[in-house]
């Protein structure tokens, strides 16, 4: 049945702290029912974000360089390792109550699906690699990063990181997802065009409210991330 | 009392570790609160108590990794509130019918519609795609050569009918653990024992229920098992041949099995692996379909000028060659989406419809036949869908498809027009429905309103699957193919 939810999609790029507190404060939220399954779309400032599994010697790039490139980094509560968001990238934060048996594999499953058949749209098709690490693919090259962590084995944090058209010479800061033998791709490098993400956001919205079977109203965000819990 | 145990987050997530745990032993703990976190292959969550009371007990420590059902800790119930003794899981109950379903044994959660849904792994024939060595002679075909036949699926069907179900934790405990869960093999250990030849059915499994884990099969290549194992296998080729291919048959069931005798002129060739397989899933797909064949005849004169006009502005724009396929993938596609009982699949009693599509397109290379998958074919214009033949079909003679990509088709087309065939009858892409043949398009002289004509044509035919449809649906599919390509007009979807 689909399920009425609320999709924030803030203008211009949210810094990796303030969206992070707004994604648990949201998620808290949700766990306690005060407000229906919420999906936060949108592009962050260079930074590159250390899940815990991440090794110190996976960032490659030294405090100064980082500082002379004008990128944080943030050391978070989700699984996985390394990563990197900036501009170009379209970021997906669904906040989803999986219910009191959640499958979080099918979740999972479920918003590469949501990519793979955006990247279809694009015309690029892409792909999972089960047999190397959740996320879609392109070959050997990643074109969207995924992970993702439960509130109290429930509500989904944390979401997927889909390259339209960042530099993706930002991925020579780290060893991405921990995989040194994999690399990173964009929709614009593979459909051999500049793809932005104005244009992919509503075709990933509209896939992400078919999937999710989800009906969506537009909330905003600062007005959700700073009410009260 | 109540016990806690690893809660199950997945079908697929068997086990998980304890990163820490946030109340110790002697602490108080309410209904609802966190007590310990876990991380598992796919995500991390902390886990609230499903109780108020007092943890007693605590029964695996920070670090461990434990299968999903283990107990965890033990919480006491202060004697305030009722009920007493059971055992509860942190989040989800783990005893819970499972449903059984093939996903378990491909790796796949069950989603809400994903393609990896439609056809589970058909991992082995991909990793020995993969690990065979030799490089295509290239063909200078433009389009993907292809063969009237596509293999991939009919072993996953196989596998995912007759894999038992997992066992709900604590049932039928008489039976031995390795039995069923051993069964279920994750891609990587697949791959790994395909390439140093290990028969898995000889290693023991020390995961949950007797699972293969890769630090099993990690334990058997180092202990030599590898060698072995090749050793141990059956070398047909060397084996003498005593018995003349006259000889008579004291035995008839040996006969079928008796090696080769090269007689003077003749010359002995090893079937390779991907032949074997491909053989077999032909053969499983035949035992299994109820296989009928329609043909219509298509106009296909206004898009041989199309393409003719448009094919060097489009290499020199989208770097990729304009064929035929993108057209008739794209009209096949609408066909599909109008009819969704031919982009079906059975399973079981029932039928599953897709509402997307997943092409499945054979293409020849050297060690064989293999079918990628153009994912979302349907959402995709035609300079995607050249792009994307053009990628796959060049990575498969490359020999660097990934399994996923060679998954999960709901419709192939296959294309041995280039070869100059007319009608093909092909062989059903198992679990598909039906598969389509392209064949060659030739000037032929036709009758239109009452006067000869010359036109180029093609016969496109369709070999279908009589268990899920029957005629009127099959043609009245073609029918459609067939207007689409000869009433569509593609100029604008080649931007000349």
């Amino acid at each position: 049945m689909t399920r009425q939810a609320e999709l924030i999609r803030p203008e211009g790029p949210v810094p990796y702290g303030p969206a992070n507190e707004a994604m648990h404060r949201l998620a808290e939220r949700r766990l306690a029912g005060e407000i229906p399954d919420t999906v936060i779309l949108l592009e962050h400032p260079p930074v590159f974000t250390a899940g815990r599994r991440a090794r110190p010697d996976e960032l490659l790039w030294s405090p100064d360089e980082l500082a002379a490139r004008g990128a944080e980094v943030h050391r978070i509560d989700r699984g996985g390792a390394f990563t990197f968001h900036g501009p170009g990238q379209l970021v997906g934060y669904p906040i989803l109550d999986l219910g009191a048996t959640p499958d979080a594999a099918a979740h999972l499953r479920r918003m590469e699906e949501v990519v793979i058949r955006t990247a279809s749209e694009f015309g690029v098709s892409a792909h999972r690699r089960e047999d190397v690490q959740t996320g879609v693919w392109h070959g050997d090259d990643k074109v969207c990063a995924i992970g993702v962590r439960l509130m109290r084995a429930r509500v989904t944090l944390h979401g997927f990181a889909l390259n339209c058209d960042p530099d993706l010479s930002w991925f020579d800061g780290i060893v991405a997802c921990g995989l040194p033998g994999h690399g990173v791709t964009s929709l614009s490098r593979l459909a051999g065009r500049p793809i932005t993400v104005p244009e992919v956001a509503p075709v990933l919205e509209r896939h992400l409210a078919r999937v999710f079977d989800l009906s969506f109203s537009e909330a905003p965000f600062l007005a959700q991330a700073a009410a009260p819990v | 009392m109540t016990t806690i145990s690893m809660p199950q987050l997945g079908e697929t997530i068997i086990e998980g570790t304890i990163l820490k745990w946030l109340k110790r032993e002697g602490e108080t703990i309410e209904r609802d609160e966190p007590l310990f976190e876990i991380s598992t292959d796919k995500v991390d969550t902390e886990v609230p108590s499903p109780v108020t009371g007092t943890v007693s007990k605590i029964l695996v420590e920070e670090g461990q990794t434990v299968p999903v059902g283990t107990d965890l800790a033990e919480i006491s119930d202060d004697g305030a509130a009722g009920g007493g003794g059971g055992q509860a899981t942190g989040a989800a109950p783990v005893g819970g019918p499972t449903p059984a379903t093939e996903e378990a044994s491909s790796g796949t959660a069950a989603g809400v519609e994903p393609p990896s849904e439609a056809a589970p792994a058909a991992s082995t024939a991909s990793a020995s795609a993969e690990s065979a060595s030799a490089v295509a002679e290239g063909s200078a075909a433009e389009m993907p050569a292809v063969e009237p036949a596509t293999p991939q699926g009919a072993e996953a069907t196989a596998t995912s009918a007759t894999a038992p179900a997992p066992a709900p934790s604590g049932g039928s405990g008489d039976l031995p653990d390795r039995g069923p869960r051993s069964r279920i093999l994750s891609p990587l250990v697949r791959r790994l024992a395909d390439e140093h030849g290990l028969d898995l059915s000889r290693i023991e499994g020390s995961g949950a229920g007797g699972r293969i884990t890769k630090q099993d099969v990690q334990a058997a290549i180092d202990s030599g098992g590898a060698a072995a194992a090749v050793a141990a296998a059956p070398a047909p080729a060397e084996v003498p041949a005593p018995a003349p291919a006259t000889a008579p048959a004291t035995s008839p069931t040996v006969a079928a099995v008796q090696p080769a005798v090269a007689g003077p002129g003749d010359e002995v060739v090893p079937i390779s692996h991907i032949r074997k397989l491909i053989g077999q899933h032909m053969l499983s797909s035949l035992e299994t379909s109820a296989r009928a064949w329609t043909m219509v005849e298509v106009n296909i004169d206004h898009l041989v000028k199309l393409r003719e006009r448009a094919k060097d502005a489009f290499k020199a724009k989208h770097g990729v060659n304009l064929t035929y396929l993108p057209f008739v993938i794209r009209a096949t596609c609408d066909a599909l989406l109008t009819h969704p009982e031919v982009n079906s699949e059975l399973r079981g009693d029932e039928m599953v419809r897709h509402r997307y599509v997943n092409m499945g397109i054979a293409v020849s290379y050297d060690a064989g036949l293999i079918v990628p998958v153009i994912k979302g074919a349907d959402a995709m214009n035609t300079v995607g869908l050249a792009r994307a033949i053009t990628d796959l079909a060049g990575r498969a003679r490359a020999h660097q498809l990934k399994p996923d990509e060679i998954q999960g088709s709901t419709f192939t087309i296959t294309n041995p027009g280039p070869y100059g065939s007319v009608a093909s009858l092909p062989i059903i892409n198992q679990p598909n429905t039906g598969i389509l043949s392209l064949d060659a398009i030739q000037k032929r002289a036709v009758v239109i309103d009452d006067t000869i004509a010359i036109r180029s044509m093609v016969n496109i035919s369709m070999s279908w699957d009589h268990r899920t449809i029957d005629g009127e649906i099959a043609t009245r599919f073609l029918a459609r193919v067939k207007q689409n390509l000869e009433t569509w007009d593609f100029a604008e979807d080649v931007a000349i």
